[in-house]
């Protein structure tokens, strides 16, 4: 008897049975919303109005297609492409020299240098947009895209430095003499070892930046106005009117939005957590 | 194929001077192996050589041209290092290969060239590996080959070994041995292993403190030590040094005597005596050092014998492994004259009877 007892309510068993509980109401907490707008992309604005939480049924898949077709979400979306795309390589080239030199060579005012870079994430960008929308006005790069992609490599640039100059300085120095040696320069030596030694935080720092600035919307919808040089996330705004919002619609222009950045995370959340824990180089 | 040549080389970071007055020529062909406890400047030495450490005094010339404002990638020389430093996103053909490129733009004569020499050093079948699917051992080896494959004037060799397990470094010990012959390349080899500067070298240089203590053959180093620093670092045991004082042709010991002409009695001064020059002896009137035995080491082939002589230091006798020595026996050693050496007591370097200094 008492070993039936052991079986039915062991103290093992009880707290398996708590963690399971614990994990679902977390999930749903967490994925609950998702799911919600979700489910909303699906359903049409009048059928949303009479029961916010109904499951979606008849499924409108053809919402998808008119929010790309009609609603200029393929402008967007190439927008999005482009400028996320241009942020993150020129992200990744500068922040990896900027590492492969904060981490390899010592020079004056090294450390200060990196501190100036490092404070600047400590400023909230509600406090610098301002200042900053002045700065993009003045020198014409308001309203463009180019402007937008420099934006975005600035505001990045600090944690991008930060990750690689750790994993940077953990690379054995034997490695860039051994390369010396063998007759190459510095510049070579940082296309050749570096940045192939360092793939694990390359690759990190390249899906960060990626999904951070896929979604990013404060500095887009500050200083992007004109439709056509609008990333997806300010999609939505063709949906916000004056009056009226029409929020099966917004629904399915955020999974628009969504699914690229979704997608990228399923793909490389392994490769994303090996370069976050990635050990040293043997 | 090259000469290398050191002139008052030297080394300060900041106010510590890690490498002082450094002078030696490196014969082309030549093994130079530069020998030192740890911390004595051979790495230091060794990186000035190659280009990875600026050299603060002196010059350096290979062949003749100076090469102190050379950067390393323009000396043409190649260096294994004691972590390998391989690289480890390449195959081992890539590693092989890497620095041949970088001068030889046709891509088949690379290959053909990584082909033979990983032939010649076994690592054929390992080629597409990438170096953490290796042992110990045949990184190594590629270290190794990524050297040979450049064809280099001057290789370098910063404890390349000390990595590898006893058994394999004896075995690559020899392989390296070989490795020159065949090339007839000047190398240069920096290790803290007495062993391996004694059985690899050409030329010795020994180090201490940042400064040569001296160069010479393996053998003119190991007989005819120049200081006391030397006598006392080769040889396992090294040799014994007995304070001593000169009288009329002969050296006390303070526990016996040698004959030995040439000095002004009256004189301190430091007898050097290696533990396999040593023998037991009847005669008290023939032993150069006499005392209890303290206690006996069993190495098999050989016997150390530790005796009392009232000194600081136990003199260590070598014998045989039927040398007829007891614990607590009293032993009386003798010396071939001829083996004795001497050196000032004050300054510990070596003196030879007869010449004035
Ligand atoms: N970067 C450095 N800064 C200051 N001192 C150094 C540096 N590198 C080496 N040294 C000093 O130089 C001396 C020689 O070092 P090293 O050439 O590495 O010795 P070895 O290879 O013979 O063991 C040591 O005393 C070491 O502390
Ligand atoms: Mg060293």
């Amino acid at each position: 008897m008492a070993a039936q007892t052991r079986t039915r309510f062991s103290p093992a068993g009880l707290r398996m049975a708590a963690l399971m509980l614990f994990i679902a109401l977390y999930t749903a907490y967490s994925a609950g919303p998702f799911v919600w707008v979700a489910s909303m992309s699906l359903r049409t604005t009048s059928e949303i109005a009479a029961n916010p939480y109904a499951l979606p049924w008849p499924l409108h898949f053809d919402k998808f297609a008119s929010a790309w077709l009609d609603s200029n979400y393929d402008t967007y979306f190439f927008n999005s492409v482009v400028i996320v795309l241009s942020a993150v390589a020129l992200l990744t080239v500068i922040g990896g020299m900027a590492a492969h030199c904060f981490a390899r060579y010592t020079f004056r005012f090294k450390g200060l240098l990196y501190f100036l870079i490092f404070s600047t994430i400590i400023f909230p960008p509600q406090v610098t947009v301002i200042g900053l929308f002045q700065i993009m006005v003045e020198y014409g790069l308001y309203n463009n895209r180019l402007g937008l992609v420099l934006v975005y490599v600035s505001i990045q640039l600090p944690v991008t430095i930060y990750i690689l100059e750790a994993f940077f300085a953990r690379i054995p120095k034997d490695l860039f003499e051994a390369a010396r040696m063998d007759g190459y320069s510095e510049w070579a030596i940082f296309w050749k070892i570096s940045l192939p030694v360092a793939l694990p935080a390359i690759s990190t720092t390249v899906i960060l930046n990626t999904i951070l600035l896929w979604n990013e919307f404060l500095y887009a919808v500050v200083l992007i106005t004109e439709d056509d040089k609008r990333t997806l996330p300010l999609g939505v705004l063709r949906f916000l009117g004056d009056q009226l919002e029409d929020v099966g619609m917004i629904a399915t222009g955020l999974m628009i939005a969504i699914v690229p950045v979704v997608l990228i995370y399923v793909f490389f959340s392994e490769r994303l957590i090996q370069g976050m824990t990635a050990g040293a180089v043997k | 194929m090259a000469i290398v040549k050191l002139d008052q080389l030297g080394k300060t970071y900041g106010k510590v001077v890690a490498v002082s007055d450094v002078n030696m020529t490196i014969g082309d062909g030549e093994f130079m192996v530069l020998l030192g406890p740890s911390g004595c400047g051979k790495s230091t030495t060794l990186r000035m050589i190659a280009g990875l450490e600026n050299i603060t005094e002196g010059e350096l010339s290979i062949d003749g041209q100076r090469m102190n404002a050379v950067p390393a990638k323009n000396r043409d020389i190649a260096m294994v290092f004691q972590s390998y430093a391989l690289y480890p996103h390449m195959s081992v053909r890539d590693n092989l290969g890497f620095g041949l490129k970088r001068r030889q733009t046709d891509k088949a004569v690379v290959r053909k060239r990584v082909d033979e020499v990983a032939a010649s050093i076994g690592l054929t079948e390992y080629l597409d590996r990438k170096p953490h699917a290796l042992s110990g051992g045949q990184r190594q080896r590629v270290a190794l080959g990524r050297a040979i494959v450049r064809d280099p004037k001057v290789f370098l060799f910063d404890e390349p070994l000390s990595n590898l397990d006893a058994a394999l470094r004896v075995s690559t010990r020899a392989e390296l041995v070989r490795l020159h012959r065949e090339l007839k390349a000047t190398m240069i080899y920096v290790t803290h292993d007495q062993v391996e500067a004694m059985t690899m070298g050409d030329r010795v240089c020994i180090m201490n403190n940042g400064k040569v203590a001296q160069i010479g053959s393996p053998m003119e180093v190991y007989l005819n030590p120049a200081s006391t620093f030397v006598a006392s670092f080769l040889g396992n045991p090294p040799m014994n040094l007995v304070p001593a004082t000169t009288g009329e042709g002969v050296v006390e010991s303070g526990s016996g005597r040698i004959a030995q002409n040439g000095f002004q009695p009256g004189r301190k001064l430091v007898l050097g005596l290696r533990p396999e020059d040593l023998c037991p002896t009847d005669k008290v009137e023939d032993a150069v050092v006499s005392g209890r035995v303290t206690s006996l080491e069993s190495l098999g082939a050989e016997t150390l014998v530790h005796i009392d002589t009232g000194g600081t230091k136990p003199v260590i006798l070598r014998g045989g492994r039927n040398i007829p020595a007891q614990l607590d026996q009293t032993l009386h050693l003798t010396c071939d004259p001829a083996m004795a050496r001497y050196f000032d007591a004050e300054t510990g370097v070596a003196i030879i009877p007869g010449e004035q200094q």
